[in-house]
């Protein structure tokens, strides 16, 4: 039987989202103010 | 006045990149937690694993390419490798964080502890901590032909630790699980997660192509802005 630890895989994979997804959208709006306002 | 079609091409093709990345990974995501096996002894933090590892891999690709690039630059003087070694920094940090982060969550459940002070662990963390300094000498110097000269000194400082983060595994007594893929050997992963670790690799490295690009373009963009003001 393996050990009930699902709650850490949650957490790591929200971290993991939070952290890519945050990222990509912050050079997104950095890449609109350098490239957008010509 | 006219941005270089260069900078807003690159810029495109880079969040374009990174889109079909970050859809990637959200099918790793489904891939990982509903078609992969659990692991009898580890249970479901093992799957951590397929984020972790990948994430170590694009962090460790990153710094090696800083490396090169700042090697590249001090012989060759040319600007787009200083522009390339910044990006990659940056999203090595990044990628970085996710290391950082995810291993310790796998530790608490398996170790007992959310960190020890072995040797791949510092060693990583100082290595992630060196990147940092480098991002901010970057912010701290003005002059960019400076700047360019300092960073790429520190750039090919941290690339020679990569290999001692991969080896330290080998080289010193931790608590720190050796390579499952690469090593001399084959794979010691059953297939099914095999599978789901490489196409989790694939999407990291594409994100990172993507996030690289992006940022690229970005550099070029505000040099192409900051130059008639320099002039």
């Amino acid at each position: 039987m393996p050990p009930d630890n699902g709650g850490y895989m949650i957490a790591a994979y929200v971290v993991t989202a939070v952290i890519l997804v945050g990222y990509a959208l912050a050079m997104w709006r950095r890449a609109r103010r350098a490239v957008g306002s010509d | 006045m006219t941005l270089p079609v260069a900078a807003r091409s690159i810029v495109s093709r880079g969040l374009a990149t990174s889109a079909v990345a970050l859809a990637g990974l959200a099918a790793v995501y489904v891939l990982a937690l509903g078609f992969t096996p659990v692991e009898a002894r580890q249970g479901l933090a093992q799957k951590i694993f397929y984020l972790h590892v990948p994430a170590a891999w694009s962090a460790l690709l990153a710094f090696s390419l800083v490396g090169i690039a700042s090697a590249l630059y001090l012989w060759l003087l040319d600007p787009r490798l200083d522009r390339f070694a910044a990006a990659s920094a940056e999203v090595g940090v990044a990628f970085s964080a996710v290391m950082l982060t995810t291993g310790p969550i796998w530790a608490k459940p398996i170790w007992g502890t959310w960190w020890t002070w072995d040797a791949r662990l510092t060693l990583t963390l100082f290595l992630f901590f060196l990147f940092v300094g480098y991002l901010a000498l970057r912010a701290a110097v003005q002059d960019p032909a400076e700047r360019a000269r300092f960073s790429a000194v520190v750039g090919i400082l941290g690339m020679l630790l990569v290999p001692f983060v991969h080896l330290s595994v080998y080289l010193f007594r931790t608590l720190h699980p050796t390579p499952v893929v690469l090593k001399p050997s084959a794979p010691s992963l059953p297939p099914e997660m095999l599978r789901t670790l490489l196409i989790s690799t694939l999407v990291f490295t594409v994100l990172y192509i993507g996030l690289v690009t992006v940022r690229y373009g970005i550099a070029l963009a505000e040099e192409a802005r900051e130059a008639p003001d320099a002039a």
